[in-house]
This record gives structure tokens, sequence and C-alpha cells, in this order.
């Protein structure tokens, strides 16, 4: 009798459990065995990047040939998504250059148009002088292009229809959306720090089209950029520690001609599993507040802890000036 | 205690200075980084913030007076990456540490190194390599 209410009992329950198990199957994600993915995109030099980029007028042309070389790419499924887990950092060895190819002790590799260069030459010439204002000492973020740049820590999220590319500084995210959207009606558009992003798969390649940006500098002792300013961009995944983005930037008033770089940021070990990527609260600390001099340079606003000490003048500091 | 340090010493903290970024956020045109300061004291706090952490440091001057510099470095999770934790420097460690100081005499300045009182050294900009 026991046995026969047992019987029963589990059938039931496998009854009820089958139409839950078919539900969870159909939302999970794909777990067939992933295929390679391979892209149609070729893999080209530096110096066939700069050409590509004069092929094209803007940088929305240059999206669309690639676009249409690549067929118009392909949507990944979940069980298609490289893998770009991990803790990133940009490599220190370029200092904040944008352009990781620039040489030390020279200048930012951009061709500038005449009104550009002649800010740029100041700005340098100002910082020789002791004077240098970043538009970012506001607690503002770096905005992108110059987003690139920062070397700080790094997480990129793929799914298929959107990827977030993190960067810790003022928990900073882009978000490339790859569902087949097209940008916000050109009478919509407004500056915005990230702009907007529409991008597409290539196999491993997510290619990205970045419009509607806020202008700003590459970084310091770099050049201004405009609310002109788009961006093409193609990363991958190089080799299990190292994500690469080629990156077209166009912006008429300030490049002569659009600026080819190729950024890389390398996946750092964390044996000890500690790197986390926190909360960024700019302005916590009353001792990091600056203000602009009068002359356009930089100060701080106050210390907390000297108040009313008088610093030691002299006797404290030994060097050349 | 205040000491000087050789030319050589200068030169190589200049080198070093331009060979990683020194900071991030606002610009680092306040500090000499042709100049290094070495002080040896203890520690009054250890803020431990972005996008700048401040270690603060007691120093007591040959007239007994005390004098509270603060060094600046990188956020915390780049101090991770060089190895420096909040407990690294508790309330009253004994250290001796170097600096760019500001240009305008008041007693802070960028960090460059650190040496506890036990012989454990840290290097703030050690954060940004890639390892």
């Amino acid at each position: 009798m026991s046995r026969t209410r047992g019987a029963v009992a589990a059938g039931v329950l496998l009854t009820l459990a089958m139409p839950l198990a078919a539900c969870k199957t159909a939302e999970a994600p794909d777990a067939s065995t992933p295929t390679p993915l391979t892209a149609v995109l070729p893999d080209r030099t530096k110096d066939q990047n700069i050409e590509l980029a004069r092929q094209h007028r803007t940088a929305l042309e240059l999206y669309q040939a690639l676009r249409k070389e690549a067929n118009n790419g392909r949507p990944l499924q979940w069980s298609q998504m490289p893998d770009w887990s991990g803790v990133y950092s940009r490599p220190a060895n370029a200092g904040f250059a944008f352009d990781p190819d620039q040489k030390p002790g020279e200048g930012p590799t951009a061709k500038l148009t005449p009104e550009y260069q002649a800010k740029l030459a100041k700005r340098i010439e100002d910082v020789k002088k002791g004077i240098e204002w970043d538009p970012i000492s506001t607690c503002a973020p770096p905005g992108h292009p110059r987003w690139l740049t920062e070397p700080f820590l790094r997480e990129f999220i793929v799914t298929p229809n959107q990827t977030w590319l993190i960067n810790e500084m003022v928990n900073d995210i882009r978000r490339i959306y790859t569902d087949g959207r097209d940008h916000v009606p050109a009478e919509d558009r407004y500056p915005i720090p990230n702009g907007d992003s529409i991008g597409f798969w290539d196999g491993p390649k997510l290619v990205i089209h970045t419009n509607q940006l806020q202008s700003g500098i590459y970084q310091r002792q770099h050049p201004d950029f405009t609310d002109q300013v788009e961006t093409v961009e193609i990363w991958r995944k190089a080799d299990d520690k190292t994500l690469t983005a080629d990156v077209w930037v166009y912006d008429p008033p300030a490049l002569a001609e659009p600026w080819y770089v190729k950024q890389s940021y390398s996946k750092l070990s964390d044996p000890d599993r500690n790197l986390r990527i926190r909360y960024w609260n700019c302005g916590e600390n009353q001792n990091n507040a600056v203000v602009q001099t009068k002359e356009g340079g930089t100060q701080f606003r106050g210390f907390t802890f000297d108040k009313g000490a008088g610093a030691p003048k002299g006797a404290a500091q030994k060097g050349k000036p | 205690m205040i000491r000087a340090f050789t030319t050589a010493v200068l030169a190589l903290g200049a080198l070093a200075v331009t060979a990683v970024p020194g900071l991030a956020h606002h610009s680092a045109t306040m500090f000499d980084d042709k100049k290094t300061v070495t002080v040896e004291g203890v520690v009054k706090k250890f803020e431990y913030t972005n996008p700048h952490s401040w270690l603060w440091v007691d120093v007591t001057g040959k007239d007994g007076k005390v004098t509270t510099w603060g060094f600046e470095a990188e956020g915390p999770t780049t101090l991770q990456r060089s190895g420096i934790r909040p407990s690294d420097f508790k309330v009253g460690t004994k250290l001796t540490i170097t600096g760019n100081p500001m240009k305008d005499g008041k007693p802070a300045a960028i960090w460059v190194d650190a040496v506890r009182a036990d012989g454990k050294k840290f290097n703030p900009r050690a954060g940004f390599a890639i390892k």
C-alpha cells in the first residue's frame, strides 16, 4: 500500500516537474557545443588600417564599409560568446598616451588641423611653466575616446544583444548595442561622455561605431577633440591574456586626417581572487579637491591634515629646481 | 626627521616619475617631480580613497614640533595591485617615506616609496605593472 502511494506521489511530482524542466531548458543559454568563430574581416597591419581610414570620409562610412565586408556580421548566441572574462588593465608602459606607439619624449601622433595644432602647442608650453588643468579634475568622466586610455581596472561583459565595456574609474560603462538597433535619430542627439554605440559581431570580432560624443581631451598634454568626434573600433581577443582594439577617430575640426591607434588591455593574474572593481566615489576625500587658478593651472583647495601647521619650507626640500 | 637625498637618488626619482603614469584625476603640476623629500615619522591616518589615497605621517622636528605630512598615491585598487593594504599602515606605524614635494612648500608630496620600521618596502607605483 505504502509502496503504491509512493509510486503515485513520484509520478505526480515527475508530471509537475516536466513542464518546469522544459521551461528552464527553453530559457537557458544554448548549451550545445560551440562552433569555433571565424571572422570575415582580415587582421590588417597598422599601415593598412591607416590607409583604410583614408579611403572613407567619415567614421560612419568606414563602419558601413566594414559591415558590408563582413557580410553584415552575424548575431551570436549565448553559447558562441567569446570569453572576455577576467580583470584587465591598460599596460602602463605608454604612460597615458592615447597612441601606445607614441615615442618617449615626442608628442601625440595625431595629424592635427593648424588650429588644433596651435592649441596643443600652447598646452604643452603651459605645462612646462607648471600650468595645467585637466577637465576631469571636477570629477567629470574622461569620456570616449579618452576612456580608452585610463590605466585602471576594466571588465568586459559580452552578451548577444549588448556588450558592456567597463572602466573602474568613476564607474564608467560603455554599452554597445548589437541587437540590430540604429543610432538615435540625428535630431534627438545631444553630446554625452561615452556617446551612443552600436555594433555587430564578425565572428569573434566586435565592430563598433560611436557618435553623439562630448568634446574633451585625449589625455593630458594631448590634443582636444570636439563634439563632432566619432570612432570606429574592432575589438578582439588577441590571445588568452590580451584584448586589443583597432581604433579609428574621425574629428574634422581637429584632425587633418583620421587618427588610427591600436589599444591593448592585459588580463591581470589574480591567484588570490582579490581584484574587485569597487564603487568609485570621486568626491569622497576633501584632500583631492582642486581648483583652477587664475593662470589656468591646478591647485589644491586645502588639506585637512595641515590646518594651522606651518610647512617647513626650504629645510624639507632638496633638489634641482 | 627630514633628510636630503643625493643627486643620484633625485635622478632616479625623476626617472620613476616619467616612466609610469604619475597621477590620475588631477594634474600633478603642483608637485615638483625633480625633487624628493624623505621624512621619518609615524602614521596618523591612512585615507584609502578614490581617486587618490592619502597617507598622513606625523613628523617631529628638531624643535619638538610635530608637522603632519600628507603623501598622495593612487586609489585603492591600484594600491592593492602594488601590495599596499589598509592594514599595512595602521595608526602609529613607524616608517621612512619619500615623495615629490609640493612646489609651494606645503607639507605634502606624491608618495614615491616607503620603508616601514620592520624593513618592508612599499612602492605604490608598482600598482600599474601588468602581472
